[in-house]
C-alpha cells in the first residue's frame, strides 16, 4: 500500500537558482529532468520530447504566434512555450501539451513544491 | 437501392453514376465565331488561342481519343482532344455507359488561352467558349453539367465570368488548369474565391497549360521529353495548388468553398497529406491562421479523383490506398471520356463493397458540387 505520506522529494535548488527561460537540467531516478520557471510558477517536465525523444528542454523558451486571421500574425504567450531543438515541436509549458490541434503528444510531468524557497520534485515512493 | 438511368440494353445500371471529367468542344474553332466579335473571330481564324501550346508530340490512343469512338468529321482545327458532339456523348457516355451527370470541362482551345499573355483576348476566347457550351451542349440533355472556364490572369474577369453564369441551374463548377502562374490559394485570386463562393460553384482542377506560354515549366528539372514522362509529372501539378489552397488559409477564410481535383489518380494523395500534416505540426506558427491540421481540411472541402486509376502491385494497394485517404469521403468518379485511357464507370471499384461504390460513384461527387 502507497500513502500520501510516502512521497520522497528531490531537491532542486534554491528557487533564485532558476530564472526563467533557463531550466535546471536535473537526473532523477536515470531520468534527465528539466526544471522551469514560468512567472512564479515552476514547473518539471522529462527531459524527452514525445516525438522523437529529443533533449526537449534543450530546446528554446519562447512565445508562439497564436490562432489568428489569414495572413496576419497574433503574438503572444511569451515565456510560455517550450520549442523542441529537433524538428522544433512546441510545448505548452504550463501544460505540457503539443502546440497543435489534435495532438495527442505532451511531455511528461513532474510534481513540483516549493517549500521555504527550496525547489523540489516530489517523487513516488521507492517499491519494496 | 438507388439505380442509375437504364443502360442501353434496356437494364437498371446498378449504381448512379456522376461523371467529374468529361471532354467537350468543338471540332472547329468555327463553333466559337458566332460568340465573338468580328476582331476576335479574326484573330482567332488567322492566329489560333494564343497560349502556345506544349506538344509532346505523342499522347495516346488516336491523337488522344479512344479508337472505338473516333470518327472521320473532316478536318480538325480545334486543339485538345475533346468529344465534339453533344449526341454522340449523350448517345455513349448518358446512354450506353450509364452516365447520370457529366460534368463537362472543355479541355482544348480555352484552356491553352488561359497561358496566353494578352488577358484581354484571352477573357473573349473563354466567354465564347462558356456561351458556346451553354447553347450547344446544356440546351441538349439535362444530364449535362458545365464547369465553365474563367481566366486565372485575370482573377476580377473570372469574377465577373462566374457572376454571370453562377445562376445557370447546370453550371456548378469553374475549371481552372493546373499550369499556372501562381498556386490557387494565393491572395491574388481572391476576387475568384469569393465568386465561386458567392455563386455556390466549385472549383476543378484539372492538369493542363503546364509549360505553355506565360506560364512557369512544367517541372523544377525542365521539359520532360516524352509524352510518358508527362503523365508522371502529374501528381506534382496538383500538389502546389493542393497546398497553397490549405496553406494560404483559403479554407478558412471561405468554408464553405469546395476543390474538386480531377485526372489526379489517388495512390500519390494520402502520403501528401502525411506530409502537409508532419510538417505543420512542427512548423505551424509560421501559418497560425492553419488551426486545425491540414487532412482536415482536405477532408472537408477537396475531393480527388479516381481517373486514371492506379494499378498498384500488391494486391491490397487499392484497398489500403483507399483506407488512408478516407476514400469513402474522398474520391470521386471520373472516365476522361473520350481519352484513350478512360475507365468505365461500371468497372470502376468493381471488388470494393456496395455502400463504398455508392459514395465513389455518386455521393462524393454530388456532395461537392451540391447535386441533389
Amino acid at each position: 500500500m502507497t500513502g500520501a505520506a510516502e512521497v520522497r522529494r528531490h531537491h532542486v535548488g534554491p528557487t533564485s537558482e532558476i530564472v526563467a527561460g533557463a531550466p535546471k537540467l536535473v537526473s532523477v531516478d536515470g531520468h534527465e529532468v528539466g526544471v522551469f520557471r514560468v512567472g512564479e510558477q515552476f514547473l518539471a517536465w522529462r527531459n524527452v520530447c514525445p516525438h522523437h525523444a529529443a533533449p526537449v528542454c534543450r530546446g528554446t523558451v519562447a512565445g508562439t504566434n497564436l490562432p489568428s486571421k489569414v495572413h496576419e500574425y497574433l503574438p503572444g504567450r511569451d515565456g510560455e512555450i517550450l520549442q523542441c531543438p529537433w524538428h522544433g515541436w512546441e510545448f505548452d509549458l504550463l501544460t505540457g501539451e503539443h502546440l497543435a490541434a489534435g495532438s495527442r503528444a505532451r511531455l511528461r510531468r513532474y510534481p513540483v513544491e516549493v517549500i521555504d524557497e527550496q525547489v523540489y520534485l516530489t517523487l513516488p515512493a521507492n517499491r519494496a | 437501392m438507388i439505380t442509375g438511368r437504364a443502360a442501353a440494353d434496356g437494364s437498371p445500371t446498378q449504381f448512379k453514376v456522376f461523371d467529374t471529367d468529361v471532354h467537350h468542344g468543338p471540332w472547329r474553332t468555327e463553333s466559337l465565331f458566332p460568340y465573338l466579335s468580328e476582331v476576335h473571330a479574326d484573330r482567332l481564324e488567322h492566329y489560333g488561342f494564343g497560349g502556345g501550346g506544349v506538344s509532346w508530340a505523342y499522347n495516346g490512343g488516336s491523337q488522344g481519343y479512344r479508337t472505338d469512338i473516333i470518327t472521320d468529321r473532316g478536318k480538325k482545327n480545334y486543339p485538345g482532344v475533346v468529344v465534339p458532339d453533344p449526341e454522340v456523348c449523350r448517345k455513349e457516355l448518358l446512354d450506353e455507359a450509364g452516365v447520370d451527370i457529366a460534368l463537362l470541362v472543355g479541355g482544348g482551345g480555352e484552356g491553352i488561352a488561359t497561358a496566353g499573355p494578352d488577358v484581354a483576348y484571352t477573357n473573349a476566347l473563354l466567354r465564347a467558349f462558356n456561351d458556346y457550351s451553354v447553347a450547344e451542349w446544356l440546351t441538349v440533355d439535362d444530364r449535362f453539367r458545365l464547369a465553365i472556364a474563367v481566366n486565372p490572369q485575370d482573377p476580377q474577369n473570372a469574377a465577373d465570368e462566374i457572376d454571370r453564369l453562377g445562376g445557370h441551374d447546370q453550371v456548378i463548377s469553374i475549371i481552372l488548369p493546373c499550369g499556372s502562374q501562381r498556386p490557387y490559394g494565393h491572395p491574388f485570386y481572391k476576387p475568384l474565391h469569393e465568386a465561386c463562393v458567392r455563386n455556390n460553384l466549385a472549383i476543378t482542377l484539372h492538369f493542363g497549360a503546364e509549360g505553355s506560354g506565360v506560364n512557369p515549366q512544367p517541372s523544377a528539372a525542365g521539359y520532360p521529353t516524352s509524352y510518358v514522362q508527362s503523365r508522371l509529372l502529374r501528381p506534382a501539378f496538383y500538389k502546389p495548388h493542393l497546398a497553397s489552397f490549405v496553406f494560404d488559409g483559403v479554407f478558412e477564410e471561405f468554408p464553405t468553398l469546395k476543390v474538386g481535383m480531377i485526372e489526379t489518380g489517388i495512390a500519390w494523395a494520402p502520403s501528401f497529406l502525411w506530409l502537409m500534416d508532419q510538417n505543420w505540426k512542427a512548423l505551424r506558427p509560421q501559418v497560425p491562421w492553419v488551426k486545425r491540421p491540414p487532412s482536415e481540411y482536405v477532408r472537408e472541402n477537396v475531393k480527388f479523383c479516381s481517373q486514371p486509376l492506379d494499378d498498384p502491385e500488391p494486391k491490397d494497394g487499392m484497398a489500403k490506398t483507399l483506407e488512408w485517404l478516407d476514400g469513402e469521403h474522398t474520391v470521386m468518379f471520373s472516365s476522361d471520356y473520350p481519352h484513350f485511357d478512360w475507365d468505365e464507370p461500371q468497372e470502376t471499384f468493381k471488388t470494393m463493397p456496395d455502400e463504398f461504390r455508392r459514395r465513389l460513384l455518386w455521393d462524393n461527387a454530388a456532395e461537392l458540387y451540391g447535386v441533389a
